[in-house]
């Protein structure tokens, strides 16, 4: 396995109920703020294969309270643009499905960045990388591993 | 299961592509006078359609298959344009053909004034066929036509019928009276001269001069709705088998588009089993109704049900004899599609080829190299 990394600024970062896209290693990756943290998610549904991220709503929801339905408080469910199933965006739990989770990713702060980390296996040989960007850094053996277009 | 490891590695035929226009005053041009004047006269606003008493509450439409900052009031079908659906649709799954089924335009068929509603189907039909099916020769369209005015739809389907682009005709699974019944007639015979199928597909239960969605009275939910919609088409293939439709129009066929399979494979047993003792109320019926099955019936594949326990779903539906009735459908644009790749991969590896192209292209006599 290899580590990618990806640092976005914090004034770039999403607002709650935003989504913010991003790419790292040839991975789709939606970027979210629920309750003043940071979650990043894969761009896959795992129920089909839909785009979560970048065709999905970020919504509050509706609960029970009491026997009583009401509306959730911050937008903290990512709700997928085909079949409308939700999930929470800080546990990647399925409201729907109990084996169901998001893929989700590290996020940690760094002063004014936040760090996204992806672990993935380590390319063959035979396979030419993508190309590196500025803003991806590989942690191991220190070739870049960027981002594919 | 993940989806990046399976393949559709065969043809692959999509017998349920929904595509519509933005507002019916698209149609205008392609309306005769009198109802082009209706059309944009009426009301405040110019005419509208009926609709469901039920709105989807999370959207009716795939979150990606639409411009959600183009979206408008009375907009129906935002940005379904033919460049979003070879996107979408055709270019992906490398689609050899795809049926065009309507969206609002079913409403037409549940309209109380026949009349208007036989006009539009007339408008729809050559919108239809200069907007989509003749700019790309891989889609095929369905008539769009009149079950509460048999003969104009009879009329309708002489008039396009034999079009290379057109391959069936579209009636909805809601209705005043079922399809079998002998005042549709006219539109089994004229579908039988012409040699097309009926597609029966789930629309507007409960909506216009329709039926309600089940005998047990309206549904409350949406929820509901969509999980009942099968129960109309349920009894619209009764009554086509028990009225004998197929001794009398041996060239025709049906295929019903998204009314669920499982409940089709408990009433062909309860149908066969009434039909032992009863053959004499229904003597047309010459056969057990499930004997028309193999010839005469077909069924798309989405919503494919999903059991607890996948390994369920193939037996569930095995007594539809699929590997001569399935056809796939993913239902785009709808919020239920269906990903052909997943489709295929959850059902036995044996039916792939006849449900991904082979039984639709003798369905609707398509013009694909099916091998022997």
């Amino acid at each position: 396995m290899t580590e990618s990394q990806l640092r976005v600024p914090l004034v770039d970062a999403p607002a709650p109920g935003e989504t913010r896209m991003l790419e790292l290693a040839g991975h789709e990756i939606g970027l979210y703020q629920v309750a003043g943290e940071f979650y990043a998610v894969a761009n896959r549904c795992p129920h089909r294969g839909a785009p979560l991220c970048s065709s999905g709503r970020v919504v509050r929801g509706i609960g029970l309270q009491q026997e009583i339905p009401v509306r959730g408080e911050t937008p903290r469910l990512l709700r997928c643009p085909w079949h409308k199933w939700d999930f929470e965006i800080d546990s990647g739990r399925c409201l729907v499905h109990p084996r169901l989770r998001i893929r989700r990713y590290r996020v940690q702060r760094e002063r004014d960045e936040l760090v996204i980390t992806l672990k993935h296996p380590v390319r063959r040989p035979a396979q030419r990388p993508p190309a590196p960007t500025a803003q991806a850094v590989s942690s191991s053996g220190g070739s870049a591993v960027g981002p594919s277009g | 299961m993940s989806v990046e490891n399976c393949t559709v590695s065969c043809m692959l035929i999509d017998c349920d592509i929904h595509v519509g226009y933005e507002t019916l005053r698209d149609l205008v041009p392609y309306l005769d006078g009198a109802t082009a004047e209706i059309v944009e006269q009426s009301g405040t606003n110019g005419l509208g359609m009926p609709s469901y008493p039920w709105y989807h509450p999370t959207g009716w439409l795939r979150g990606d298959a639409y411009d959600r900052d183009a979206a408008a009031d009375g907009v129906l079908m935002v940005g379904q344009t033919l460049d979003r659906v070879q996107a979408k649709v055709l270019d992906p799954f490398d689609v050899t053909f795809g049926i065009l089924t309507p969206d609002e335009a079913a409403s037409f068929a549940i309209l109380p004034n026949a009349q208007l509603g036989a006009a539009l189907c007339r408008g729809y039909n050559d919108w239809l066929l200069a907007e989509w099916l003749e700019p790309e020769p891989r889609l095929r369209g369905l008539l769009v036509v009149t079950p509460q005015h048999p003969q104009a739809a009879a009329a309708e389907i002489r008039r396009l019928g034999a079009r290379e682009e057109i391959v069936g005709v579209f009636l909805p699974g809601a209705a005043r009276i079922p399809y079998g019944s002998p005042v549709h007639d006219p539109i089994w015979r004229a579908c039988d001269e012409l040699g097309l199928p009926v597609a029966i597909h789930t629309h507007f239960e409960g909506v216009g001069i329709a039926g309600h969605v089940t005998a047990a009275g309206m549904p409350d939910f949406y929820t509901e709705y969509h999980a009942l919609t099968g129960v109309g088409m349920l009894g619209h293939l009764a009554s086509i088998l028990c009225h004998g439709v197929f001794e009398r129009f041996p060239r025709t066929s049906v295929i019903m588009m998204e009314g669920g399979l499982v409940g089709f494979v408990g009433l062909l047993w309860r149908l066969d089993t009434a039909w032992r003792a009863c053959r004499t109320e229904v003597p047309h019926c010459v056969s057990p109704p499930s004997s028309y099955v193999h010839e005469h019936v077909a069924w798309t594949t989405q919503p494919l049900e999903e059991p607890p326990d996948e390994r369920l779903l193939a037996p569930a539906i095995e007594g539809l004899d699929p590997c001569r009735t399935l056809c796939f459908s993913s239902d785009y644009p709808h919020w239920d599609f269906d990903d052909p790749r997943q489709t295929l991969s959850r059902l036995p590896a044996a039916w792939t080829e006849s449900v991904a192209y082979r039984n639709a292209a003798r369905v609707f006599s398509l013009p694909v190299a099916v091998p022997a």
